[in-house]
């Protein structure tokens, strides 16, 4: 895996990132705005388990009109944050706090895609098991979003 | 040294500021909570000024979206202006120097002006357009400078903690 996380930080795009003084503060912009509204979804859909937030709306319903959304924001969050991983790529591998970010990552991206939808299908009614499944969806995504602040702490 | 900066070294002298500066924890944990809270109220505002533009939600009437969101975007507004407040207070000298601390505060007033104009002009009339297919151009103009003024907010937030005034 190192010679590959080296070979990546010396590209151009990541000197080029390393080397300016905003782009790096410009890139954590859009991963900033993309987290909001990633978190907001989740957190949006997942209230909605607990009879919370958008409370007139079915879960699936409710599920199949925030998708969209939160799929583009995953999207910008795992472009974005892969340029920023590549500006500092040896560093950010052997970080302690990255690390288990990238782990949280693994276990909330396989939950959300995996697990998640599952009690979020057409005819799915709020149930125990379901507000289960929202307290460790937003707990895993919690764990990324920890991870990624001690990063610049560690 | 004017007035207000005098305040500022006071204010970064009392001892509550100063052990938010120096305390190994103290900024990590504030800055966690404050992202948090942007997930909450920041991801529901705009979850709202999409539904503004018609681009998200379309099937829900306006009013509901509306309605159902704001209590959780005011408990996020809370957490967002006490952890930023106490933030501000752990270096309040160094902040108040800072050009894009400034810029965010400003954006910030002109983001609160945009909800108050909004909610007393086109919003009083939402049942006329709760559910049709294209919102009133009141609406997404209110929307896309929302999402406009919040763009800046959290640029500005970002290069407050790159580009420091020096002390």
């Amino acid at each position: 895996m190192m010679p590959l996380v080296q070979w990546l930080g010396h590209t151009p795009i990541a000197q080029g990132i390393h080397n300016s003084a905003w782009l790096f503060p410009f890139i954590e912009i859009f991963h900033l705005l993309a987290l909001a509204l990633l978190g907001g979804t989740i957190i949006m859909l997942d209230l909605r388990f607990f009879g919370l937030g958008m409370t007139d709306k079915d879960l699936p319903d409710l599920a199949r009109d925030v998708q969209p959304w939160l799929r583009l924001s995953l999207a910008v969050m795992l472009a974005s944050g892969f340029l920023l991983f590549m500006s500092e790529a040896v560093k950010m591998y052997t970080n302690q706090a990255f690390q288990f970010k990238m782990l949280f990552l693994a276990l909330a991206l396989l939950f959300t895609f995996a697990v998640h939808p599952r009690f979020t299908r057409p005819g799915a009614t709020p149930s125990l098991s379901g507000k289960a499944v929202a307290l460790v969806s937003m707990a895993l995504w919690a764990c990324v979003g920890l991870g990624g602040r001690a990063i610049g702490f560690v | 040294m004017n007035a207000v900066a005098g305040f500022m070294e006071w204010l970064a002298n009392t001892p509550m500021s100063v052990e938010i500066r120096e305390s190994l924890w103290g900024y990590p944990i504030i800055e966690t909570i404050h992202v948090l809270g942007l997930c909450l109220f920041l991801g529901f505002t705009m979850m709202l000024d999409l539904r503004l533009l018609g681009v998200a939600m379309k099937k829900t009437p306006a009013s509901e979206v509306c309605g159902r969101l704001e209590p959780w975007m005011v408990g996020g507004f809370v957490v967002m202006i006490l952890s930023g407040a106490l933030l501000f207070y752990g270096d309040p000298a160094k902040f108040y120097g800072s050009i894009f601390m400034r810029i965010k505060f400003c954006s910030l007033i002109l983001a609160g002006l945009n909800v108050l104009i909004f909610k007393l002009g086109t919003y009083r009339k939402v049942k006329d357009w709760d559910l049709s297919d294209v919102t009133p151009a009141g609406a997404k103009v209110a929307a896309g400078l929302s999402l406009a003024l919040w763009f800046c907010i959290v640029a500005a937030g970002r290069a407050i903690a790159y580009f420091l005034p020096p002390s």
